[in-house]
């Protein structure tokens, strides 16, 4: 019997569609039936969204940007 | 004829013919190793200034820690450009060079991190279910926290800085940066499966450090 510990433990390949039909039918249904795992699947995509959103923001202030020039500039000796 | 000058004669043609931009990261370097082009290391620069210095603040935890780590790497760059041989892509090499260089200098500091195991980290019980544990949690419809606002981010940085390190430079370049498991697999010099397996334990870990964050933040 597909188990909530079943789709936890194959939530990874489901998301890269990686699952082979007879599991993902599985997997499918048990979601429809069982209402935990179905706020599991939403939660889980829904951290994916945002922490993919993280590449988007900057790191490097202009204030870190301009120390790195002027630390280049006054070691980097013209060839 | 000099070969310093074929060299710049070269590149010359290279950065008229084409944008910058345009130009290869794998060419950045030969043009700048070879003739010390100063605009091929500042696109190297642009291109990578908040990769590098991202990847070394997720790894080190630390803003100044990871400026150090950021400036050492740039300035090692500019003086032994030379030292990568293309055996893998540009990018590759340079997020292995950011891994070495922040774990060198946070063993310079004697900066150890006490890492939890999440090796059996898993959100269900010991009947292999996850009854009562997710659903009054559940924040994938709450709109202030897709919008992505400052309170947000700063809460997802923090739940992601609980990972620990085996974990967290996993995540980071898989999920934050978008690169695949052979590239991490690659960079961080471990196994696809190991690759996998820490991702996996580190998503389901976050998972529930957002849910348990989010479900505390004010709605």
């Amino acid at each position: 019997m597909f188990m909530c510990k079943d789709l936890v433990e194959n939530i990874m390949s489901y998301i890269d569609n990686e699952l082979d039909l007879e599991t993902l039918n599985a997997l499918e249904k048990h979601t429809g039936d069982c209402p935990e795992c179905m706020a599991f699947v939403n939660t889980y995509k829904r951290m994916l969204e945002i922490t993919g959103k993280l590449k988007d923001k900057p790191f490097v202030t202009p204030e870190i940007r301009n120390r790195l020039r002027i630390l280049l500039k006054s070691k980097i000796k013209p060839s | 004829m000099e070969i310093g000058f074929i060299n710049k004669l070269i590149n010359a043609i290279v950065s008229d013919s084409k944008q910058i931009s345009a130009v290869s990261d794998e060419e950045l370097v030969r043009m700048y190793a070879q003739s010390g082009d100063e605009g091929a290391f500042d696109e190297i620069v642009g291109r990578y200034a908040d990769k590098i210095y991202g990847f070394a603040l997720r790894i080190t935890r630390n803003p100044s820690d990871a400026e150090e780590v950021f400036q050492e790497i740039f300035l090692t760059l500019s003086r032994k450009l030379e030292t990568f041989r293309g055996e893998s892509k540009f990018s590759s090499w340079l997020y292995r060079v950011t891994v070495n260089a922040s774990y060198m200098y946070l063993r310079s500091q004697k900066k150890h991190e006490n890492n939890i195991s999440l090796d059996n980290y898993a959100p269900y019980d010991e009947h292999g279910t996850l009854m009562g544990r997710i659903m009054y949690k559940d924040w994938s419809s709450r709109t202030d926290i897709i919008i992505f606002n400052k309170e947000a981010v700063i809460i997802i940085e923090k739940a992601i800085n609980e990972l620990p390190e085996f974990c967290r430079t996993v995540f980071h370049l898989r999920d934050i940066e978008g690169l695949s498991n052979e590239e991490v697999s690659d960079i961080l010099e471990i196994s696809v499966p190991a690759v996998k397996s820490r991702l996996h334990r580190a998503r389901l870990f976050l998972r529930d450090k957002l849910s348990d964050y989010f479900h505390e933040w004010r709605r």
